[in-house]
């Protein structure tokens, strides 16, 4: 038996012959990060679900016209990406992004070890404050570049624009948080 | 602050990201129901047929005219409230198959929240597979769905044992349609002192109206044995490849 976790060439190949369990596989692989780039685009859990949903059935449609040898997540996303704002704008609203951090997911109680807080309260509280006060398109730039830790391919396909615009996007995005941060420490 | 974006970062691994659903899961449930399709909604009639109908139905003000087929007088009709079912003389061509669209997958507990009714679920089978939750009609759409199994053999329809539907036909009269054609069985029902129509044979037709009556075109499908029923305010569909006293059993069991 071949334990070797299929290459995700080999599943596109077989995913365009029809092998459903190939590109079930594909889905679950990149079904978080589609998930979370819908969400930081609708604001929405359940829209970001359904954007996904829709994104990936499509997707498989259009499997045949997907260049063989090209990387996937970044053609997922441009996918799931258009899907999640033609929800949002199909549905007149777009819900404000609210970004919390996972405190409750630690154990009940237990101090945090000095590796697990990586960043401390106050720095955190600091950003996020910085981040809430941001515009949309800068929070979505900063939120798929350094947040989802997005390439810069992907974060184009994310935020729908050309590659050659990612960098002073996001640079422009970062500058504004600096400001913020700045302004909120003097 | 020169680590701006390695912090940036590091709070991205830290947030409270919402639970990724089991996306891989339902895309295949969609995926199944119609192998090697384009989920495209392509219009399954000419647009220009499609639209005479809604004028149609806007003009009369019956439901006369609901799908392709015009021409073909209605033997029949029979309604429940939030269905209606017409056997007409001749159908048109079977829609090409494709994917159901069910909505968004969700749990039950969920589903609860977003819909307008408190959900029946058959405690024959039991606990659905899969739960989807679309609002397309007020109050919402609740569809429990179960993979094949011994008892409830996979519909070629659906792909799957048995597939549940409920929403408020009260405040959605005519929300879901049914066209068959001679060949198919239509039986009116009393199950529990409250109305059904059970619908058995050659492939029928299924399709929603939208808010003003119209026609979905893009939701109408080929089904399987359908059993309509009412109960209390909602209007519950069960639809399988089962036998009309299995169906009933199902219904009877709906808690």
């Amino acid at each position: 038996m071949e334990d070797r976790p299929p290459h995700e060439d080999e599943l596109v190949a077989r995913a365009k012959r029809g092998e459903l369990d190939a590109y079930e596989e594909i889905v679950r692989r990149h079904q978080s990060i589609a998930f979370r780039t819908a969400w930081v685009i609708t604001g929405s859990a359940a829209d970001a679900e359904e954007a996904a949903q829709d994104a990936f059935v499509k997707a498989h449609a259009a499997l045949g016209r997907f260049r063989e040898g090209a990387p996937l997540r970044p053609w997922l996303l441009t996918i799931v990406a258009n899907e999640a704002r033609n929800r949002a704008k199909a549905a007149g609203r777009r819900e404000r992004l609210v970004l919390r951090v996972a405190e409750e997911r630690r154990p009940g109680g237990a101090v945090p070890s000095p590796e697990a807080a990586l960043l401390d309260s106050e720095q955190r509280g600091e950003l996020l404050d910085a981040l809430a006060g941001l515009s949309g398109a800068d929070r979505e730039a900063i939120a798929c570049r350094y947040l989802l830790e997005l390439s810069e391919e992907e974060t184009a396909a994310a935020l729908g624009c050309a590659r050659g615009t990612v960098k002073s996007r996001v640079s422009r995005a970062l500058a504004r948080l600096r400001e913020r941060m700045e302004v909120a420490d003097a | 602050m020169p680590e701006l974006e390695r912090t940036l970062a590091r709070l991205g691994r830290e947030l409270d990201w919402p639970e990724t659903p089991d996306l891989a899961s339902s895309v295949r449930t969609r995926l199944s129901s119609a192998p090697a399709r384009t989920p495209r909604r392509r219009p399954l009639f000419r647009r220009s047929v499609v639209l005479a109908f809604a004028i149609l139905l806007v003009a009369s003000a019956t439901v006369f005219a609901a799908v392709p087929g015009v021409r073909d007088a209605v033997l029949e009709f029979f309604g429940l409230r939030g269905a209606t079912v017409e056997r007409r003389e001749a159908l048109p061509t079977p829609p090409p198959e494709r994917s159901l669209v069910l909505g968004t997958r969700t749990t039950l507990d969920a589903a609860r929240e977003r819909i307008g009714f408190e959900p029946l679920v058959p405690a024959d089978p039991g606990d659905p597979d899969y739960v989807y939750v679309r609002s397309v009609t007020s109050g919402g759409e609740l569809t429990l769905a179960y993979n094949a199994r011994p008892g409830l053999p996979r519909a070629r329809s659906t792909r799957l044992g048995l597939v549940v539907s409920q929403f408020r036909g009260d405040v959605a009269p005519e929300y879901v349609g049914k066209v068959t054609g001679p060949g198919t069985g239509i039986e009116e029902l009393r199950l529990g002192g409250e109305r059904a129509i059970w619908i058995e044979g050659a492939p029928h037709f299924f399709f929603y109206r939208g808010p003003n009556g119209e026609v979905l075109d893009h939701e109408l499908r080929v089904a399987e044995n359908v059993l309509l029923l009412e109960r209390g305010r909602l209007l519950v569909r069960l639809e399988g490849a089962f036998t009309r006293e299995r169906a009933i059993e199902i219904a009877e069991s709906l808690r």
